[in-house]
């Protein structure tokens, strides 16, 4: 795959962005009560594609949603009828801007379990019909580690259209896929060029995205051997280490909920008389019912076994099943967690009570 | 406002004295400014505890957690967390005798920016109004100010109805349904909530503004009388939602029409829901 890289300046990718608004159904960060949510929106003005990681939700939502409809029923005493639920307002063509690369890569790390045993159409749509534009960060904050895991966060191809900011104010635009390719194509970036908006990239640039990521990569505080810490965590399932670690956990859900990597659902019923419509709703596996069984009896009964469950699923399991961790480094649980519980330093105490 | 050295010095002495199997206070997160609640069991751990202005969660909350139950417990409370515990206390859900209540007399606590959290500046009950000691060894501080109408609830009264309801629907259209808010509260404590019930059809937890309109509304109408504005509900919402407006509205009504009830504030003082009198008043439902 042959990269296409092109340089603008703050104003031109400004100008970009309001074309891309402008020509096709965009989702964006949008402000509300201080926390961001990709919204759909219709002016650059009304959305910060610069949204700070700490204070934006996932855009996980847009591909599986907090609430699917998955069909509508009615159901009296002349007998039950299941009609399709209206159409998928998520599943038309759209661009995302603004996602993180590391709310990028979940989704990659997504398609996985979402192409295994079971295909879900839907959101196989929605992958197809989306395309990402995502700025690389300048700057981990505090609870950030993604270049800890196992992803090449610097040649990531999780985003269509890669965004890295240079030094000198410049802005380097890079398709990293076919479909960002298309994309870029079909937004006039010749003409973009011909107006001198956008320059056609000399030899120097590659040197100086490479270099940007490197002050970006010394920018972590939080650092891990994620090969040593996933073999620990595999001999580490009896250990009385995660009784001590999840003590002050509240199973407040908050950390599921926000995850981009999280996929367990509920479904639930909304019904009036005899009509109702049927809900695949986000649940979280730290819910003391999450494993409840009909006959009343629960594997997980007691909170420390719940969270081995989610620390294990995302390092471990998950890894082992189909090759990847189900983390991403994003840092959102923690930024969320009412109790300022870090995953990263939780996991990382747990493994270093077992040898290699 | 620190306390540090105090409280470590009382953590060791109850486990020196036996009187105690867990010690619930703070320890700092050892990778920010900010603290994570601790729960010292091994009395050798008792350094790790830590209090400052950044010892902001109600720890009340994790009298309902595996950990403490049934087990003889110190707690660090401040004055809002004193009034939760004196609620729990009525209604049954830990024993006194197994209490060892470490109180604080509390200047206020700040948010993650630092700025003093807006139900500290109101705050009527600064000094705790149930404890086993003092830490600073005196019983109480300084007097208390009078009760005061919260701003926001005076700008949301002065709304209509349609604007009022407009209002909250922009509200509840951002709640994720991942019910932190329920889970963080420490007068919540059913085994079984009514909003997070999975086969209900009548609160289904499916993430519409309707849902989350019924569930919030519900959930706030059985914290009415009982909550004591410690904000753990509004540290929890990972949208940020403004969830103390609907419990400030309940308790000024409550404040209001009920003999200017406050929950907590007296030792075996029931809710104002539980008590039931032919003259309560009642032109203050819709």
């Amino acid at each position: 795959m042959s990269v296409e890289l092109f340089v603008t300046d703050k104003a031109g990718l400004t100008k970009f962005y309001e074309a891309i608004i402008s020509k096709n159904e965009t989702y964006a960060p949008v402000e509300k009560f201080g926390k961001y949510d990709f919204k759909r929106v219709s002016s650059f003005d009304a959305c910060n594609p610069d949204a700070p990681i700490a204070q934006t939700m996932s855009a996980k939502p847009l591909f599986f949603p907090r609430s699917a409809k998955i069909m509508k029923y009615t159901a009296d005493h002349s007998g039950t009828s299941v009609k399709e639920t209206d159409e998928d307002s998520l599943a038309g063509k759209r661009v995302i801007l603004g996602m993180k690369h590391c709310d990028a890569r979940a989704l990659q790390v997504l398609d996985k379990v979402y192409n295994w045993d079971y295909i879900d159409t839907d959101y196989q749509r929605r992958r197809e019909n989306t395309v990402i534009i995502s700025a690389r960060c300048d700057k981990a904050e505090t609870h950030c580690f993604c270049t800890s895991l196992d992803y090449d966060v610097e040649h990531s191809d999780a985003m269509d259209v890669a965004i890295v900011n240079g030094t000198d104010g410049k802005v380097f635009i890079e398709a990293r896929t076919e479909k960002g390719k298309v994309f870029l194509k079909e937004m006039n970036i010749e003409q973009r060029i011909s107006n001198n908006e956008f320059q056609v990239t000399d030899e120097t640039a590659p040197a100086a995205v490479k270099q940007q990521y490197e002050a970006f990569a010394a920018s972590f505080r939080l650092k891990m051997d994620y090969t040593e810490v996933n073999a620990r965590l595999s001999k580490i399932f009896d250990s009385p280490e995660f009784e001590n670690v999840s003590a002050n956990c509240i199973s407040c859900n908050t950390c599921a909920f926000v995850c981009p990597t999280c996929h367990c659902f509920k479904i639930s019923d909304e019904k009036v008389k005899d009509t109702g419509v049927r809900y695949k709703s986000y649940d979280s596996c730290n819910n003391g019912y999450f494993t409840l069984m009909a006959g009343g009896h629960n594997p997980r009964p007691v909170k420390y076994r719940r969270w081995r469950q989610r620390a294990l699923h995302k390092f471990v399991y998950y890894k082992e099943r189909f090759g990847e961790n189900l983390c991403v480094g994003c840092g959102k649980c923690t930024n969320s967690c009412p109790v300022n519980i870090s995953i990263f330093e939780v996991v990382k105490q747990v493994s270093e009570t077992v040898s290699v | 406002m620190d306390y540090t050295n105090q409280i470590r010095e009382i953590a060791s002495k109850l486990f020196a004295e036996g009187k105690i199997d867990v010690f619930v206070g703070y320890r700092m997160t050892g990778f920010d400014e900010n603290q994570v609640p601790a729960l010292i069991r091994d009395p050798n751990e008792v350094s790790k505890l830590v209090f400052t202005d950044k010892s902001v969660f109600n720890l009340t909350n994790y009298l309902k957690q595996d950990h403490t139950r049934n087990k003889r417990i110190g707690m660090v409370v401040k004055g809002c967390d004193s009034r939760a515990l004196n609620l729990l206390l009525t209604e049954s859900q830990v024993k006194r005798e197994n209490l060892h209540i470490v109180g604080i007399p509390c200047k206020g606590v700040v948010d993650e920016n630092g700025n003093k959290m807006q139900n500290c500046i109101e705050c009527i009950f600064p000094n705790p109004v149930v404890f086993d000691e003092m830490v600073d060894g005196t019983p109480t501080g300084s007097e208390a100010p009078p009760y005061q109408v919260n701003t926001d609830i005076q700008n949301i009264a002065a709304m209509d109805l349609v604007e009022r309801r407009a209002y909250f629907e922009e509200v509840f259209e951002s709640c994720i349904r991942c019910n932190a808010c329920r889970h963080s509260c420490p007068m919540c404590y059913c085994a079984k909530c009514c909003i997070d019930q999975e086969t209900s059809t009548l609160y289904h937890g499916a993430n519409t503004t309707s849902s989350a309109f019924h569930a919030l509304m519900t959930w706030s109408l059985h914290l009415a009388g009982r909550c004591v504005d410690c904000r753990n509900c509004e540290k929890a919402c990972p949208s940020h939602l403004p969830l103390h407006l609907l419990h400030k509205w309940n308790e000024q009504v409550i404040y209001e029409n009920f003999q200017e009830h406050l929950a907590g504030v007296h030792e075996g003082d029931r809710g104002a829901f539980y008590k039931y009198s032919m003259k309560d008043p009642d032109d203050f439902i819709m």
